[in-house]
């Protein structure tokens, strides 16, 4: 059990920041609500996407969140490599945390962010008239369902920061992830609609997972494929995270 | 006599009995920097070590090794008896440990960053509380324990690492340059509370530093380090007394010498160091009165005016002189280091 209490610290010193700083919660959610508010209205119009009857703004709600997920995730790196280059990263590794513990627990600290950034997006979106299935456990489950898939992005942006030493090149390297991942999922239309190559990277994209089983849980109700999804997720995080504690020895050289 | 086992048995005995036990380590970073050239260190339980070294000489480095981060490329090492590569996770159950550098988290409160910890460390719910409260309290921080350590001096930061390293009560401390930064009155503090823990559980200290007078008040036992090595280890009066002759202080009035002068100096008959302060020049030498009409009658030739001569005890700086060759102080330094911790503060 004592990887399990090692992430919950973490996470409670996560959650200790972020009762601190509220600010970055608010800034982080103005390009999700842009996305919300003024693309999902306009694209809306076009009628150009057949979303099944899903309004277009409620078909790609589940994808922002997603999005927003994932930029938060993968800027976490930045906080490990301050953590690097202070002596914070130094003095963890001299308690008994295993090492695989630190780099799961930091990776699973941005899942604290992403979840709060979810809270902060799904009232407006409800206010926009986005119609959220009303069923508390759906929630909850999408709630988890980021919170989990954030860990796996997060551990990503903990290889990133072993190979790159400065700041600048990190936030290229992020948006150079994370804008393709995005427009090669499901998040802005259904893969049906996509050419036969985007069609199968589609379904090697973690971001496709993911936003099928929160879209599943917040706006269609259809769980078919969620287990298959969860899966996706899991294998996911498991391999970053494996490749993230590999790197890791390189960050604290 | 030599195989016989029994005395297998008692080496291990001594090995036991120190706190550090280094063997030939050597470490090369990325296959090019050769960042310590073959360390051989005994330090006694219970002792207060210092390690002593000019900038790079690679105390950070063997510290970084003694406290399991990262694997010598050569030799061994034993803390408290165990392995630091594979008896790793038993030293870091026991250990306390300050970077060089700062180790707390700025945004949140000093409490909190304590509370972080003693959860890590698994320190039971019902005395978490009153351990913190105490270690912060014996600091001298428990008015500031729940303001954000953003708005802390960095006095009070280095403080803050130094009351969360005792707070499981170590066998054994790692302070890497643990009063850096701090002004005369808070490193007072620190050591007064460093010396009563230490009488109080029997801790080991081992601390890396360049303030000599702070290894001269506190330490046991110092080890000089110099390019990778170490060159000398003793007790304070030991090495002092190993100096072995007189230290001359002549006052000069300021400007015009220049390191060819100062090798002719060296070359003097019975001078072993030469040293250029502001406006003052520092000889060792094994015997003052042999030493002092050669070197009076260099200055003279080069046309320096010598003010006042004097004659003084030898003080670490000449032990470090005479050993390393080198001086240790250096104002712009610790400046530097000042400057270092500001810009990783700001983050
Ligand atoms: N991570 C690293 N990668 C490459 N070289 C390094 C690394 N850390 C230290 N070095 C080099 O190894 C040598 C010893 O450095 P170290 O930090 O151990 O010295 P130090 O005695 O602690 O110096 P200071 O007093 O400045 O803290 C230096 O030449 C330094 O540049
Ligand atoms: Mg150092």
């Amino acid at each position: 059990m004592t990887p399990l209490r090692d992430v919950v610290v973490m996470v409670e010193l996560e959650l200790r920041r972020i009762r601190h700083d509220r600010a970055e919660l608010y800034t982080r959610a103005v390009q999700p609500v842009l996305w919300l508010v003024v693309f999902g209205p306009v694209m809306g119009a076009l009628r150009a996407i057949p979303t099944g009857g899903i309004p277009y703004t409620d078909f790609i709600t589940p994808g922002i969140i997603v999005q927003s997920m994932a930029f938060i995730s993968i800027f976490f790196g930045l906080t490990v490599i301050w953590e690097r280059e202070s002596g914070i990263l130094k003095k963890l590794l001299v308690t008994p945390l295993p090492r695989s513990s630190i780099v799961i627990g930091r990776s699973m600290s941005s899942g604290v962010r992403s979840t709060f950034q979810m809270l902060i997006i799904v009232p407006i979106a409800m206010l926009i008239g986005v119609r959220i299935i009303p069923n508390p456990l759906y929630f909850l489950g999408a709630l988890a369902i980021i919170f989990l898939a954030s860990g796996g992005f997060a551990a990503i942006s903990v290889f990133i920061a072993s190979i790159m030493k400065s700041r600048e090149r990190f936030m290229g390297i992020g948006q150079a992830i994370i804008m393709p991942l995005f427009f090669a999922s499901n998040a802005l239309y259904p893969v049906e609609m996509m050419p036969p190559i985007l069609k199968a990277l589609s379904s090697v994209n973690p971001l496709s997972y993911i936003v099928d089983a929160v879209r599943s849980l917040l706006i269609t109700g259809d769980l078919a494929q969620l287990p298959m999804d969860i899966v996706a997720i899991a294998i996911f995080d498991i391999a970053m995270f494996i490749i993230a504690s590999i790197s890791f020895k390189r960050i604290i050289k | 006599m030599k195989h016989l086992p029994i005395l297998d048995a008692c080496a291990l005995s001594i090995f036991m009995q120190s706190a550090v036990d280094a063997r030939g380590i050597v470490k090369v970073y990325e296959g090019k920097v050769r960042a310590l050239a073959g360390v051989d260190l005994q330090v006694g339980s219970e002792n207060v070590f210092a390690l002593l070294g000019p900038n790079g000489s690679g105390k950070t480095t063997l510290m970084r090794i003694l406290t399991t981060q990262m694997p010598p490329t050569e030799g061994r090492a034993l803390v408290m008896g165990h392995d630091t590569v594979r008896g790793g996770a038993g030293i870091r159950r026991i250990v306390g440990y300050v970077p060089q550098e700062m180790s707390v988290w700025t945004d949140i409160t000093g409490y909190e960053n304590m509370l972080i910890y003693a959860k890590i460390y698994g320190i039971p719910c019902e005395s978490r509380r009153r351990l913190i409260n105490e270690a912060l309290d014996g600091i001298g921080l428990s008015e500031v324990a729940d303001k954000l350590v953003r708005s802390y001096s960095g006095g009070m930061i280095r403080r803050l690492e130094i009351a969360s390293a005792l707070l499981i009560s170590p066998k054994i401390l790692f302070l890497d340059e643990p009063t850096i930064g701090l002004d005369p009155m808070a490193r007072k503090v620190v050591w007064e509370k460093l010396s009563s823990f230490k009488r109080e559980f029997g801790t080991t200290v081992f601390f890396n530093t360049h303030y000599m007078d702070e290894a001269d008040l506190y330490a046991d036992e110092i080890g000089i380090i110099s390019r990778g090595r170490i060159i000398r280890t003793g007790t304070v009066a030991e090495l002092k007394r190993s100096v072995g002759g007189d230290v001359l202080l002549l006052e000069l009035e300021p400007g015009g010498i220049g390191s060819p002068l100062l090798e002719r100096l060296r070359a003097v008959e019975s001078v072993k160091g030469v040293a250029l302060g502001e406006s003052e020049l520092r000889v060792i030498a094994d015997d003052a009165e042999t030493a002092l009409p050669g070197v009076m009658r260099l200055l003279d030739g080069s046309g320096i005016l010598v003010r006042k001569v004097s004659m003084s005890a030898p003080t670490l700086d000449d032990v470090f002189l005479k050993y390393a060759g080198t001086r240790l102080e250096s104002n712009s330094r610790i400046a530097d280091i000042a400057k270092v911790r500001q810009t990783i503060r700001r983050g």
